[in-house]
């Protein structure tokens, strides 16, 4: 919504943001101080009587904007938990069998035609995605950022940010498609003597791909961000540049990359489309990793398909008759995704309020 | 609820412009096409009649037609029981027939019933045990909720349990995808996937019988299963109850069903009629 009058150029934007900015108590900066001097020669009082109606409706249209973004947000929680709820407790328009939370948070076996809903197989297969991914993304993204900002040329730092924002950009299906097509056949072929490579890798290298972005960007930010005293004062005492990099630089900017890792991670947790694609998608698959005897432990762990909590959500939520034991188990899931989301960037702020 | 309120915006704008009698489908991506070129030809010969067809899947559909969101859901399975307490009516449109696939790199090209399930339910793991090279069996699926899984469970499976060593896709085009470029891969999809796919992919006959309409006519191919139509008079203002069931006479009669059903890769219901399989 537009409360600027165009047939009025420029006078009610400043008189809009002078109040702010006298008021505003944050920290002054020289520009907020600069920008009501050099509108001194106006009257302090509104010019137009709508202007003042406009300041007044502005502040209403953001309390609306706000209200209806926050209520939003919590009634997709309170639908979320409403619906998983009933696969615990008896709501009104259920139809499915009451489960108790020991059978569905501690079963290993997720079969539901057969009426066993245990869900750790998701929930282990999310975090080992999350967590391999994290552990290719994590040393790859902060060591080009390294890169970038200490070794290679000043020009490559604004390539390399225009290549990573493309990378944001490009939507979860494509790098799935990528991996079906691509991923899985090479990985195939390379490894596995053409056994299909659908698994825990296939996703974690796709995934890699989809957070080294987030991570590169907020690590050269960190990096950057660093006094260049620490550098100067290290390389004064004698270091190489390798030495003042892990011993120096790395550990001063830690904080700051612990934090672009978390909220890469956010990103990993809740991406269903591309992970579905590559990973084989098997509910049982912990038991297929027990049972399997084709391949060395390593090579099965990385390659049995398996599936995590997105993948069954993205999968089975919409195949399943409303009120059914196997659909609110299917939004119990959901909360829970929602609740591991909703903690990663509750980590995140934290941690960057500890850097602050 | 998107698709609902997407329909219903749909119906609105119908019902207003020229107070139309407005028939909402929802359901199957599968029966969409055919069900949609079916509603343009009913409403050129029925002028006052709209009829606006959503997807959502199978299950979306079965779930809005048992809270009468809509008029008529379209399915690939049946109802569950609990929907069909509901008061839900089931009309059988269109036959879907499916088909055994496997990567060309697999030189068995037909499976007894009981290969086939002994194929799936994991008894058999290697293709030399039914008469094919030394490959490993790498079986692709549908979902356990995907209405295809559930006709391969009672058709090739007789109803017992599939072997938790498979891989599993979304859909028919994935699963496609995953047994065209995966050695020794077998899958179970709908014919028009497999006839699309033609030279990736290898058909496998099912007891000596390729899947055609002369065999699902003689009894001798049981791999199908019905499209259904639902309706819920209890729910419906009978006018639009009519218009419903005159579209669904339509669709089954014998003009559509014989020219427009074939050509979307589905077989006319006259060929069950003599079948007593209860699909």
């Amino acid at each position: 919504m537009d409360f600027r009058n165009t047939n009025a150029p420029a006078g009610p934007l400043t008189e809009a943001v002078r109040p702010v900015a006298l008021e505003g108590n944050g920290p002054v900066t020289d520009e907020a101080l600069i920008l009501p001097a050099q509108a001194s020669a106006a009257p302090l009082k509104f010019k137009r009587p709508w202007a003042l109606l406009a300041d007044r409706g502005a502040g209403t249209v953001f309390l609306v904007c706000t209200l209806v973004l926050v209520a939003l947000i919590f009634s997709l929680l309170g639908f979320l938990a409403w619906r998983g709820a009933g696969a615990f407790v008896a709501i009104p328009g259920n139809t499915g069998r009451i489960l108790s939370l020991r059978e569905v948070f501690l079963g290993l076996d997720w079969s539901p035609s057969q009426d066993r809903f245990g869900v750790l197989p998701f929930i282990f297969g999310s975090f080992t995605v999350v967590g391999l991914s994290i552990a290719l993304a994590g040393p790859l993204g902060i060591l080009t950022a390294v890169f970038v900002t200490r070794v290679a040329p000043r020009w490559m730092r604004a390539v390399m940010r225009q290549a990573m924002d493309l990378l944001v950009g490009i939507p979860s299906v494509v790098y799935g498609i990528f991996g079906l097509a691509t991923l899985l056949p090479l990985l195939s072929k390379g490894w596995l003597d053409e056994q299909p490579a659908a698994g825990f890798l296939a996703s974690a290298l796709i995934l890699t791909v989809m957070i080294v972005p987030t991570v590169v960007s907020l690590s050269i930010d960190a990096f950057e961000a660093l006094p260049s005293s620490l550098d100067e004062g290290a390389r004064a005492l004698g270091s190489t540049t390798w030495q003042s990099i892990a011993r120096v630089l790395i550990p001063a900017a830690w904080p700051r990359l612990v934090t672009a890792v978390v909220l890469g991670m956010g990103r990993a947790i809740g991406e269903a489309m591309a992970i579905q694609m590559v990973i084989g998608n098997n509910p049982q698959w912990i038991g297929l990793m027990r049972t399997l005897t084709d391949k060395t432990p390593v090579l099965r762990f990385l390659f049995t398909p398996a599936s995590t909590l997105t993948t069954e959500l993205v999968q089975e939520l919409p195949n399943t008759a409303a009120h059914s034991a196997w659909n609110n188990v299917l939004f119990a899931l959901g909360l829970l995704l929602y609740l591991l989301t909703m903690g990663s960037i509750l980590l995140t702020r934290r941690l960057s309020r500890r850097r602050a | 609820m998107n698709l609902k309120t997407l329909a219903l915006v749909a119906a609105t704008l119908g019902a207003t412009a020229a107070q139309a009698q407005t028939v909402t489908v929802m359901g199957s991506t599968a029966l969409g096409p055919l069900v949609k070129r079916a509603a343009e030809m009913y409403m050129k010969a029925h002028p006052g009649v709209q009829i606006a067809i959503s997807g959502g899947g199978s299950m979306t559909g079965l779930n809005q037609i048992a809270a009468g969101n809509c008029t008529i859901g379209i399915s690939d399975v049946y109802a569950t029981e609990d929907q069909q307490k509901t008061g839900i009516q089931n009309h059988d449109i269109v036959i879907e027939p499916f088909t055994l696939v496997v990567n060309p790199s697999v030189s068995v090209r037909n499976l007894s019933g009981q290969q086939a399930e002994a194929l799936f339910t994991g008894s058999v793991s290697n293709w030399n045990q039914v008469g094919g090279d030394d490959m490993k069996v790498i079986r692709i699926n549908r979902p356990e909720s995907s209405g295809t899984r559930a006709v391969q469970q009672k058709t090739v499976l007789n109803g017992k349990p599939f072997s938790s060593d498979q891989l599993i896709q979304d859909s028919s085009g994935a699963v496609m995808t995953a047994a065209t470029t995966t050695k020794g891969a077998i899958a179970f999809v709908e014919l028009d996937f497999a006839e699309k796919n033609k030279g990736k992919i290898e058909a496998v006959s099912y007891n000596g019988a390729a899947c055609s309409p002369e065999n699902v006519k003689a009894g001798k191919y049981p791999l199908f299963s019905y499209g259904h139509a639902y309706t819920n008079p209890a729910k419906a203002d009978a006018q639009t109850q009519a218009v419903a069931e005159d579209f669904l006479k339509f669709i089954l009669s014998a003009s559509f069903q014989d020219e427009v059903v074939p050509k979307a890769g589905y077989m006319p219901m006259a060929l069950a009629a003599k079948l007593k399989t209860k699909l």
